[in-house]
């Protein structure tokens, strides 16, 4: 075999200093004393890679030091030297199963911009689009925790459960996993009767399953000793370190954008928030079962409201100008639309409320420019990080995977 | 030991050596980025990537086969070295998606590697992602790799005679790029706007007493934001009075001004215990000279601006006076060059090509 000339020189000895985003001061102490530093990761058998620097006095977890950061793909300076239209799939990648909560983020905060309306049926096709995502990656979240814990069934049936989700919204917007079906003014291309009938349907498919898996996977007494009673997070300090999403509410707070800042066709429709008040790693994943079947209710009552409403119309007149028979399908018209898209000088901040929690996107324009002068990403995953390593403190070494997979923390996501 | 390694490779074992490699394909967990998600539903009951004899596992040490899920870091390069020296000869590298194979979305990123550039690759599989079936086409590619000794591309493209494409002239031009940006551009994050919003203007007197003579200006800029623009000096006395009603930060962010000779930093804050404030986003912001980037950290108010602060420290320079974990690199990797978020950091233009599309 003829070794391949390799550009980048990357050290493959031991480090002889390690690189670990702590003080110093820190690994003399932890040696000093009777604790043991443990370095979970980057490569570990669960999903994405982080590191976590766990100092451990016995088996009980001291202390948690994230070394986040391995995924860091720069999107924050790529926005601000793109189109504003160019970023929407840029800014999907954080966490590509959660496409539409994602890009709907980043659409909302320039509609706010522009102040548009858009129309009717575009919002409930966006709320469906959104309802499918959430309930993608809460499966998603399930069968990694599953891995985290070895149970390989429990893995296989959520990710069963992904296809007919992965299925519906390629009929909808052509793409498996990558939909960047939402732009600014509404949507790509209005959605046939018959592929929401599909997707009505969908939701009687994974009601039905789901049932099995409860069987398998939630309800099984390994899980639930696993889970249960680890990694709590209490209210005040789920409040004080910023926890967002399902894993606040599993903590008590009850806190949905949705609700608080309702946005697309939330308030007409009728809808649970799901809360918990123990904060352990069992109520987070109940939480997020939960929540899947209040997005199966959302989903089938949009699907109903869009029955009665005619179809056409799903871009808002006010951003297509000239090009209104465009207004049922962007296809042609793409770069005529929004190729020069420039938004009015200022900050505009938009809250969205994505499958792992509170997601924050931040356009500032300069009012002049056809690209952001800056774009503010926080995703969920980072806001619950410091939540995550505080969770684990004091727990035993052997519940680390459970409560990392009960985060369903995506490294992706967090690192942007 | 290399006798009995060309014993193996050639020797009367070898076409057995060589069956036993093609059905045991064992990828490492390495899941480097987003393409993993079309990874696990190729190895889930979906598609079954195990009837291929190809089953993920956790350990470096037993597996002979790295899949690199997409995007390539900086940081992670070298574990994707470390990873790949650790594995038993003989080992693949199989690369997912638009990012392993020239960088796609993020190609001119400052945090990026290609692969290819550290270890060396078997196959690629283009597409972002790429699908499940592509996936399990390229182990069957391997698999084949495996057995003839060379690797043939799966894929193969209808030649096109590109002189007979119509309305194609020799002396076409590359269009310009279609982006403008300001060269001077001016920057304000708290533009004023009409809105009705009864509670935000009941809130902003509020703020007017509360914080009397700390702030310059309080302005709603939209509904449910208000913005409070304030001195450094002032911004630790802004913070202790608005923690009382503001329990949490959503986001620490720092604009970068290099014609103005200055940076903003602002903290957005936000309340989960008070039901009637959980929608409102407070907006606390201060201008700071370019050249001596510091400021007060708010960790002591505010635990959860803990992260964000290191972050922005990391990308801008900024030192969060207060924040104990200043000076450390958190996100980026230790060779990156420093605080590439600063505007005079510039990234590498794209090029635009010519294509006419026939009607």
């Amino acid at each position: 075999m003829t070794e391949k000339e390799l550009l980048l020189d990357v050290p493959v000895q031991p480090p002889t200093e390690l690189f670990l985003p702590i003080p110093k001061k820190f690994l003399e102490e932890a040696y000093q004393g009777d604790d043991y530093l443990v370095l979970v990761g980057p490569q570990h058998p669960g999903s994405g890679h982080m590191r976590i620097i766990v100092r451990i006095k016995g088996d009980i977890i001291v202390e948690a030091i994230p070394d986040p950061g391995y995924v860091h793909r720069s999107i924050e300076k790529l926005a601000e030297n793109r189109l504003y239209i160019q970023n929407i799939p840029l800014l999907e990648r954080p966490a590509i199963m959660d496409t539409g909560n994602l890009t709907l983020g980043y659409v909302r905060a320039i509609e706010s911009a522009l102040d548009i309306e858009i129309p009717e049926r575009a919002k409930y096709i966006r709320t469906v689009l959104a309802e499918l995502s959430r309930i993608g990656t809460h499966l998603y979240d399930a069968g990694i925790l599953a891995v985290f814990m070895g149970h390989t069934t429990g893995f296989m049936w959520p990710f069963a459960l992904r296809e007919p989700i992965v299925e519906a919204i390629t009929r909808m917007s052509g793409a498996r996993i990558t939909a960047s079906f939402v732009i600014p003014g509404g949507i790509r291309r209005d959605v046939p009767w018959n592929v929401l009938e599909f997707i009505r349907k969908t939701t009687f498919v994974i009601e039905r399953r789901l049932k099995s898996f409860e069987k398998i996977f939630i309800r099984n007494p390994t899980v639930i000793a696993r889970l249960k009673g680890v990694g709590v997070l209490s209210k005040e300090d789920a409040i004080k370190f910023g926890v967002v999403g399902p894993f606040l509410r599993a903590s008590g707070v009850e806190y949905d954008v949705r609700k608080v800042e309702p946005y697309e066709a939330y308030e007409m429709l009728n809808w649970d928030i799901p809360v918990s008040d123990d904060g352990d790693s069992y109520s987070r994943f109940l939480v997020r079962v939960e929540e899947i079947a209040q997005s199966i209710s959302i989903i089938r009552q949009a699907v109903n409201e869009l029955r009665a409403m005619p179809e056409g119309n799903v871009i808002s007149e006010d951003i297509l100008a000239d090009y209104s028979n465009a207004s049922s399908d962007i296809r042609g018209y793409f770069f005529k639309v929004f190729g020069n898209l420039i938004l009015p000088q200022g900050e505009y901040t938009a809250l969205t409320e994505a499958s792992r929690g509170t997601l924050l996107y931040s356009i500032i324009s300069d009012g002049e420019s056809n690209v952001p002068y800056r774009v503010r990403a926080v995703t969920p995953g980072w806001y619950y990080l410091k939540g995550f390593m505080e969770a684990l403190r004091g727990e035993r070494v052997a519940d680390l995977q459970a409560i990392y997979g009960s985060f369903g923390y995506f490294p992706p996501e967090a690192d942007r | 030991m290399s006798e009995n390694v060309e014993f193996l490779g050639s020797g009367i074992f070898a076409p057995f050596k060589k069956w036993g490699t093609k059905w045991s394909l064992w990828p490492v967990h390495l899941v480097t980025a987003c393409c993993g998600v079309e990874l696990a539903h190729a190895y889930a009951s979906g598609y079954d990537g195990e009837r291929l004899g190809s089953l993920n596992y956790g350990i470096a040490r037993q597996t002979n086969l790295i899949i690199v899920e997409g995007a390539i870091s900086r940081k992670m390069a070298r574990v994707l070295k470390i990873t790949y020296e650790q594995m038993p000869d003989p080992k693949f590298v199989v690369v997912m998606g638009a990012c392993g194979l020239k960088g796609g979305l993020f190609w001119n990123g400052y945090h990026m590697v290609r692969p290819s550039d550290v270890v060396p690759v078997d196959f690629f599989i283009p597409g972002c992602p790429p699908t499940p079936e592509s996936l399990l086409r390229s182990i069957r590619a391997l698999q084949e790799k495996i057995m003839s000794g060379k690797a043939e591309t799966t894929i193969s493209f209808d030649k096109v005679d590109l002189s007979e494409i119509e309305g194609r002239s020799s002396a076409a031009r590359p269009p310009t790029t279609p982006k403008f940006i300001a060269p001077t551009p001016s920057i304000k994050v708290d533009v004023p706007k009409d809105v009705d919003w009864e509670f935000g203007k009941k809130l902003v007197k509020e703020f007017e007493k509360d914080l009397n003579g700390l702030y310059n200006s309080i302005t709603i800029t939209a509904k449910n934001r208000i913005a409070i623009s304030a001195e450094k000096k002032n911004i630790m006395a802004i913070a202790n009075i608005l923690s009382k009603r503001f329990d949490h930060v959503k986001n620490v962010n720092v604009i970068d001004l290099p014609h103005e000779n200055s940076f903003i930093v602002e903290y957005q804050v936000s309340s989960y215990s008070d039901k009637k404030l959980m929608p409102v986003v407070v907006n606390i912001y201060a201008r700071i000279p370019r050249d001596n980037p510091r400021f007060p950290s708010l960790v002591t108010f505010w635990p959860s601006a803990d992260y964000l602060e290191r972050e922005m420290y990391d990308l801008f320079g900024v030192w969060f006076e207060g924040n104990p974990a200043m000076g450390e690199r958190f996100l980026l990797a230790p060779d990156t060059p420093d605080f590439p978020l600063r505007k005079d950091r510039k990234l590498k233009e794209e090029e635009y090509c010519f294509c006419e599309v026939r009607e």
